[in-house]
């Protein structure tokens, strides 16, 4: 059953394209990397799966739905890592993860096991401007995993992660479909089979098990 | 979902970052008492103009501290990139909106525990529960036009420039009926219950409009 199909996706900022008439189709448990130099177009092409931006032509349907028409009744099902992490820095580790169960209806009995699985247990309850880069980015991936989504967008989710970026990732990508915008080539090569490579807004190709189009 | 539990949990989540940042009251405070001082020593206040002044130096310091406490709702969330994250949950964008204007709206009543009792001390102007009233009803809709304007302006480089422009026009009406209530409250001519009830019909107006345009400018 495919979960993502897309068709045509182009969006313009102003004049400028930055995405131009990409097709996708990605099938449940697929995990797929989206590889491209600065300014390809995987943050557009990503924020544009996750439903945060509307493209500016082009149809979306994330699991059977109309992501831009039923977008609200996606959020559930879709979790999204954005390219900053996003954190409230006056409140902790844990009181950000809090706040995110209220607003996904989820019970705060959760954050323990999310901060348990992304490796931020033992500073719970340290203020999030204090937490390193890596640490900052480990609790947006636990906050885009915290309602349990069937999809994951993320975008650059290695991002200061340190060396067991693959591990972690992998962990949290089992059973899920997966879109991953990365500049590691060897990080994507091993957590996904398929490959989808942007250049100036357009896809040159896709690719199993990474023969990218350099 | 529960659109009360998300209000609440914005809000809550808003003043708990102001309580351990101290980055908006503080300066509000200090920028009351300084309006009420250059108010005081700028005019030539006396037991019989007092009354007459002090209502419109409240109204000028509370229109002032507000658009700096509203100012600064959404232009955190932008900084700091969690408005994204927050729009991405399943959460009521009306919710979302009513929780960041219960929290800007509590930050500016906490000011005007400091303004309200400055006042009377300064001026010797009457503290009675009419113009606690009339205050607070005024601060009730001009929090629900603020933060929607600070919604909006939130992601233009000027907004500082902005909001104020936006802001003031629509603000007019609560100046005019508060100005009204509050007066007769002190002791001057004016018809106290006809300016409550026009703040009270305001606030309704505007917490409505607010409330069914918050769902566009925020989801957009």
């Amino acid at each position: 059953m495919s979960i993502i199909v897309a068709n045509g996706l182009t969006h313009h900022f102003g004049n400028e394209p930055a995405l131009e008439g990409v097709d996708l189709v990605l099938d449940m448990g697929e995990h797929m990397a989206v590889l491209g130099d600065n300014g390809a177009g995987k943050t557009t092409l990503l924020r544009i799966l996750a439903t945060a931006l509307r493209p500016t032509a082009g149809q979306l349907q994330i699991a059977g739905l109309d992501a831009f028409r039923e977008r609200r009744r996606l959020r559930h099902y879709l979790g999204y890592v954005a390219h900053a992490p996003g954190l409230y820095p006056a409140l902790s580790a844990a009181e950000n993860l809090q706040f995110f169960c209220d607003l996904q209806d989820v019970a705060r009995s959760r954050v323990q096991e999310v901060l348990d699985a992304v490796g931020l247990k033992m500073v719970a309850h340290r203020r999030s401007d204090q937490l390193s880069r890596g640490m900052q980015q480990r609790l947006a991936i636990g906050r885009a995993i915290l309602h349990e989504p069937r999809l994951l967008i993320l975008d650059e989710p290695d991002a200061s992660l340190g060396p067991d970026a693959a591990d972690l990732l992998m962990a949290m990508m089992r059973d899920k479909t997966v879109v991953l915008a990365t500049h590691d080539h060897a990080l994507a090569n091993r957590l996904c089979p398929r490959t989808l490579v942007l250049r100036h807004g357009r896809s040159v190709g896709t690719a199993t098990r990474l023969r990218v189009v350099q | 979902m529960n659109p009360f539990r998300v209000a609440l949990a914005v809000a809550r989540k808003d003043l708990r970052s102001e309580w351990r940042t101290r980055e908006v009251v503080p300066a509000l405070a200090q920028f009351i008492i300084l309006a009420l001082l250059i108010g005081n020593f700028g005019f030539q206040i006396d037991s019989r103009n007092a009354t007459t002044i002090a209502p419109g130096i409240l109204w000028l310091a509370l229109v002032f501290a507000g658009l700096v406490a509203f100012g600064r709702t959404f232009a955190a969330e932008r900084e700091q990139a969690s408005l994204e994250a927050m729009l991405m949950t399943p959460a009521s964008p009306v919710a979302i909106f009513a929780g960041k204007a219960l929290a800007a709206g509590a930050l500016l009543v906490i000011c005007e525990a400091v303004l309200l009792p400055a006042l009377s001390i300064l001026f010797g102007t009457p503290f009675s529960g009419d113009v606690v009233a009339a205050v607070l009803l005024a601060t009730f809709g001009m929090a629900a036009l603020g933060v929607l304007f600070a919604a909006i302006v939130a992601r233009v480089r000027a907004r500082e420039l902005l909001l104020p422009l936006l802001t003031l026009p629509l603000w007019i009406p609560f100046v005019i009926a508060g100005g009204v209530a509050v007066q007769s409250a002190m002791g001057l001519p004016g018809n106290y219950q006809q300016a409550i009830g026009l703040l009270i019909d305001f606030d309704i107006l505007f917490v409505v409009l607010t409330s069914l345009a918050a769902r566009f400018v925020l989801d957009e």
